[in-house]
């Protein structure tokens, strides 16, 4: 049904938004990894966020011309590592400490993955209170019929 | 829970009354029936989704916004049902 088109919209930003969090939960959990599976320090994940078109969700104005764009969901395309240096501590004491006496820490800053964290729950409240417009305007057109 | 039984509309013949001949294509009876499966493929949906949530897969607000879907499609099916008794019954109390 039509009606359910922006629904299913939010529900797509309501996912690619939980995807953040857990990234952001990965990477700050990650933050002191000084190796993974592969041998090497964790390196911080970021999703890449991609407009998927929606069909339908014009619903009587769906003729009109939308300058190529057109209303769309969104879902997570990529996942990819971020390729920034970490930090180097000398600390020779360390198992993962390399011949000069480095270790090379996560190129995870605690602070930016807050910033995200709180990027992330906002824009997920964002797609919560246009559900709950809409099931008010669902209630609102079925108290016409009353 | 239980699912709902598959609901089924008796489809009146061409020719008998509710099918004007002008009025081609999908009778009321049709429409009608399709809109109650349509109910009942959302209440399943939210079914699925609600149990899936409970054995620890699917996600909280895919499930929240299916149990609104169905919600939502169920009041509409109950609007139009208290409606067509309203006429019904309107038919009934007129004196003969």
């Amino acid at each position: 049904m039509d009606f359910f088109s922006a629904l299913r919209i939010s529900a797509t930003g309501l996912s690619a938004e939980r995807v953040r969090v857990n990234l952001a939960s990965s990477n700050l959990a990650n933050a002191e990894s000084t190796r993974g599976p592969n041998g090497l320090p964790y390196r911080r994940l970021d999703p890449v966020l991609e407009a998927t078109p929606f069909e339908g969700a014009l619903g009587a104005a769906g003729g009109l011309d939308t300058g190529g764009g057109g209303p769309a969901g969104v879902r997570v395309a990529r996942i990819v590592e971020d390729p920034g240096a970490g930090k180097r501590v000398f600390n020779p004491a360390h198992p993962d400490a390399s011949d000069d006496g480095y270790v090379t820490l996560p190129n995870v800053n605690p602070i930016h993955e807050i910033v995200n964290l709180i990027s992330a729950q906002k824009a997920y409240d964002a797609n919560a209170s246009a559900v709950d417009t809409l099931k008010s305007m669902a209630a609102r057109a079925l108290d016409i019929a009353r | 829970m239980n699912a709902i039984q598959p609901v089924q509309v008796s489809i009146p013949s061409s020719g008998e009354a509710g099918s004007s001949p002008q009025l081609k294509g999908a009778s009321f009876a049709d429409e009608l029936g399709r809109a109650l499966g349509a109910v009942e493929r959302s209440q399943l949906d939210a079914d699925l989704q609600a149990s899936r949530t409970a054995l620890g897969g699917g996600n909280l607000h895919e499930t929240a916004i299916a149990l609104e879907e169905a919600d939502i499609s169920m009041r509409v099916a109950t609007k139009v049902r208290n409606k067509l008794v309203e006429a019904y019954q309107e038919v009934m109390r007129m004196s003969v």
